[in-house]
């Protein structure tokens, strides 16, 4: 540890088991970017996750899966069959020695797994389990089918993604569920919030416990002002392209920049901010009225219209630059703006480098490293997450795991 | 709706948090530590300019509500009325907390929060990058006050880097990070983007993790830590596969709406039911639950065309499968889908909007989620609550106040009191020359 506490080695010594399917992946991944042991126990045709796309080959594979790659970082797996009656004594004793239990899934198949980890947590009382479902161990709602999507259209985060409505109103366009998985995102950062809970609190006093994440309810809490919005005012938040919902529609626009990407550029009601839009749309001839009486004068009278204005004469800003080079220039008039990124464009970007933001990832299979996104944080001089092993290979440690067990 | 009482000992009791952020990213992690328990002082100042945004915007709580009141006198749409208490949105994001205010533009409110840091476990900040240094307040500086200090401020693009000195707020982080790129319709519609400020969410808990864990260290060994906390880079950990597909293929990353590239499942999204903007999302994962579809749907004709017989076949003509189960169940009511297709082992779900989430969702009510707290001005409201269950050191939003968020200044009394251990003379002519 370095003098400002680096946390990537903060939690070496705790031991997570994980049993399950993608609900699980990313919750025991961060953990194992803290310093924790995390072994997976995967059946013999392997983790549901591996099935998962894209492939690194042209045939799905599992063990090309980029999916699991991504979200089982730092982890060893060893084959182990938690269902097979005649693993249980390996099973019980290999939780003998385990600080968390992480059992993922579908309920039917987390509750059907659920009393032999009551056992086992009798037999080892500082065992923590912590089970990860789409909707929680109990409630009406409990067994219903979930995906990603579904998870997100209950959750409530789709109905405020999406597309303006047209002029009456009337939306032609579905809600959206934005891409990547933040169902499972959302629901294993609970999970690993919960378990530094269950760990704190057995460090006190020496106690495991039994912590029940619902997916849905992960998603429910990350709506913003929709649920306050509704319960103090009764209105419901509308969904618009590429910014806030809210309850009636609001007059920002994207615009595309002269060499063809969306721009975020979008102002605050701050008379800082209307100064430096003046000032950038001077800085390229764009003749203007803003900062005139004239102006002033139409926004006391009507706000609308010269809201229209100022959005017309960012548009014309936006076309008339490359959008790097407006982003460095309205950062330089203290703007909050950006270009709307591909993901990728980060990999070279110079301040994610100095960041230190992606782990080299070494596939000897594929003979070759790969950068992926490992931290979120700094020290200051090293990232707080640390991932340098890339995900196993399908009981790539089953010996190495039952030899410790039996040992 | 029910609050299930804390029973025992708590996950962090005897933690101390300063914290002094404001908006939501900061605010999201402290909420989560007052949930198990930590004493976190919310610090704030007076002065307009420096008062959280948050604490004068809508939505407000009805012009009505009073202390002893709250929900149960009725809503309506509410004003300030001159008053930084009665903002919801704030009162959802700061239960448990303690409030306090303390000017640090004046060097009497910097020592204040020096005696404060000194007996904490943890500060909290989300200032512009090297504001904390301009009042002597930095890392370095505290740590030489109290060597166990975890120290965590979050910012746009992180203290370090590049572009320290850039501003961002959620959605320019996740512009810059690729998160709004990935949300929406494929080219040539522009992306959809997300409704809100993610990227002032998922770093408060990842913040959480990182404290807990640093919490936990500190316990154990007595150690400190200073946290850089950057949104932008919290956007690339949420990029999922997009990143290392990428270095893989060579191929720009595209956007694919509701649809589901990474696996042979069709039809995958969201379909129109009755109603006015009412969606039912339905995730077919294999050709029976598409058979049992097709059931329910009455068995069209159009259904048993031969290119939809197959999961591979129905993604080639997904366009024209799209229209055409749109047209089938925009007549359905959309709960009675649900339940119906849930019923032949379909994943599918309401495109919920709040009030379906508020007053209808039977699984969050049966989970408790929703947790009514009293706040001092506004009365006893719902707030969101912590999305698991804990058997020993259960969650609990209220946290150590058993409270909504804090009135402006409203616990400067025991902090400065009992917790400064400041005179009430003291405290009185701080007060007076605007310190307190």
């Amino acid at each position: 540890m370095n003098t400002r506490g680096n946390l990537g080695n903060s939690l070496a010594g705790l031991t997570i088991l994980e049993i399950g399917d993608q609900l699980g992946d990313y919750a025991s991944m961060l953990l194992a970017g803290l310093g924790a042991e995390v072994i997976k126990l995967e059946p013999r045709e392997g983790s549901a996750s591996r099935q998962i796309g894209p492939f690194a080959s042209t045939e799905p594979d599992p063990e090309q899966s980029i999916f699991f790659w991504r979200y089982n970082l730092n982890k060893k797996s060893a084959v182990l069959d938690v269902d097979d009656a005649n693993e249980q004594s390996t099973l019980a004793t290999l939780a003998a020695k385990a600080d968390i239990v992480l059992l993922s899934g579908e309920f039917e198949t987390v509750e059907r797994r659920l009393p032999q980890w009551r056992q086992l947590a009798e037999e080892n009382p500082r065992l923590i389990v912590c089970t990860i479902t789409p909707f929680g161990l109990d409630g009406p709602y409990r067994a219903l089918k979930a995906t990603d999507l579904v998870q997100m259209a209950m959750g409530g985060i789709m109905a405020v993604c999406g597309y303006d409505p047209d002029r009456d109103g009337q939306y032609d366009t579905p809600p959206i569920a934005p891409a990547m998985w933040h169902s499972y995102h959302l629901g294993g950062e609970y999970a690993a919030v919960a378990m530094m809970a269950a760990i704190n609190f057995r460090e006190l006093t020496g106690e495991g416990q039994f912590v029940d994440v619902s997916v849905h309810e992960a998603v429910n809490t990350c709506t913003e002002v929709a649920i306050p919005s509704y319960v103090y005012a009764g209105q419901t938040v509308m969904r618009q392209t590429a910014r806030h919902a809210a309850p009636s529609v609001t007059h920002m626009r994207l615009s595309k920049s002269a060499d063809g990407v969306f721009m975020l550029a979008s102002l605050s009601p701050f008379e800082r901010e209307m100064r430096a839009l003046a000032e950038l749309a001077d800085q390229v001839g764009l003749v203007h009225v803003l900062g005139t009486p004239e102006f002033a004068e139409l926004e006391k009278e009507d706000r609308v219209a010269a809201a229209i204005y100022r959005n017309d004469l960012l548009e014309q800003l936006v076309e008339s630059l490359p959008a790097d080079e407006l982003f460095h220039r309205a950062q330089s008039h203290g703007l909050a703006w950006s270009p709307i990124r591909r993901p990728e464009a980060n990999l070279d970007d110079p301040h994610f480098t100095a960041r230190k933001s992606f782990a080299t990832i070494h596939h000897p299979e594929l003979n070759r490293n790969l950068r992926y996104p490992g931290t979120v944080a700094s020290d200051g001089e090293n990232p707080h997450f640390s991932y340098t092993r890339r995900a196993p290979r399908l009981g790539e440690h089953t010996e190495e795991v039952l030899r410790h067990a039996q040992s | 709706m029910s609050s299930e009482e804390p029973k025992g000992r708590r996950a962090l009791e005897g933690v101390r948090v300063i914290d002094l952020t404001w908006l939501q990213v900061g605010p999201q992690a402290t909420r989560l530590l007052a949930t198990f328990g930590a004493q976190v002082i919310r610090v704030e100042w007076r002065e307009r300019k420096a008062i959280d945004f948050i604490r004068y915007t809508p939505p407000f709580a009805p012009d009505h509500a009073n202390a002893d009141g709250g929900r149960s006198q009725g809503i309506a749409r509410g004003h300030a009325n001159g008053s930084f208490n009665r903002a919801g949105y704030f009162n959802n994001t700061n239960p448990g907390k303690y409030g306090i205010t303390l000017n640090l533009n004046h060097p009497k409110g910097r020592d204040l929060l020096r005696v404060l840091v000194r007996d904490a476990n943890v500060i909290c900040e989300n200032f512009s990058p090297g504001q904390m240094d301009k009042w002597g307040l930095g890392y370095e500086e505290l740590r030489k006050l109290n060597p166990r200090i975890i120290y965590i401020q979050t910012t746009g693009v992180g203290k370090a880097g590049t572009y320290k000195d850039y501003v961002s707020y959620g959605p320019t982080a996740q512009a810059f990070s690729g998160l709004t790129f990935l949300s929406g319709l494929p080219e040539p519609r522009p992306p959809a983007g997300w409704g809100y400020s993610y990227l002032d969410h998922s770093p408060g808990y990842f913040g959480a993790i990182m404290l807990m864990a640093a919490i936990r260290r500190q316990r154990l060994s007595g150690a400190g830590c200073y946290i850089d906390m950057s949104q932008s880079e919290t956007g690339l950990m949420l990029s999922g596969t997009s990143i290392i597909e990428h270095q893989i293929t060579g191929k720009p990353t595209e956007r694919y709406g509701n649809r589901m590239p990474f696996l042979d499942w069709a039809p995958h999204g969201a379909y129109r039911c009755s109603g006015e903007d009412a969606w039912i999302a339905i995730s077919i994962q294999s050709d029976a639950q598409w058979r049992a579809l097709i059931e329910e749907m009455g068995s069209p004709d159009w259904a048993l065309d031969a290119r939809f017989a197959t999961a591979a076949s129905r993604k080639q003509h997904e366009d024209d499968l799209d229209a055409k189960l749109n047209a089938c169940t925009a007549a359905r009511e959309r709960y009675d889908l649900m339940n119906r297709l849930q019923a032949r082992g379909i994943a599918a779900g309401v495109v919920q909007k709040a009030p379906d989430r508020f007053d209808n969702d039977p699984q969050l009510k049966a989970r408790g989620y929703y947790v009514d707290l009293p706040h001092s001005e506004i009365g006893t409201w719902p707030v969101e609550g912590f999305p698991a269950k804990l058997s020993r050191s259960p969650a609990n939003v209220g946290g150590a106040t058993g409270r909504a968020a804090p009135k402006l200044g409203e616990d400067n009394d025991f902090v400065f009191g009992k917790i400064a251990g400041l005179s009430i003379a003291e405290m009185a002519a701080l007060a007076d020359e605007g310190v307190i």
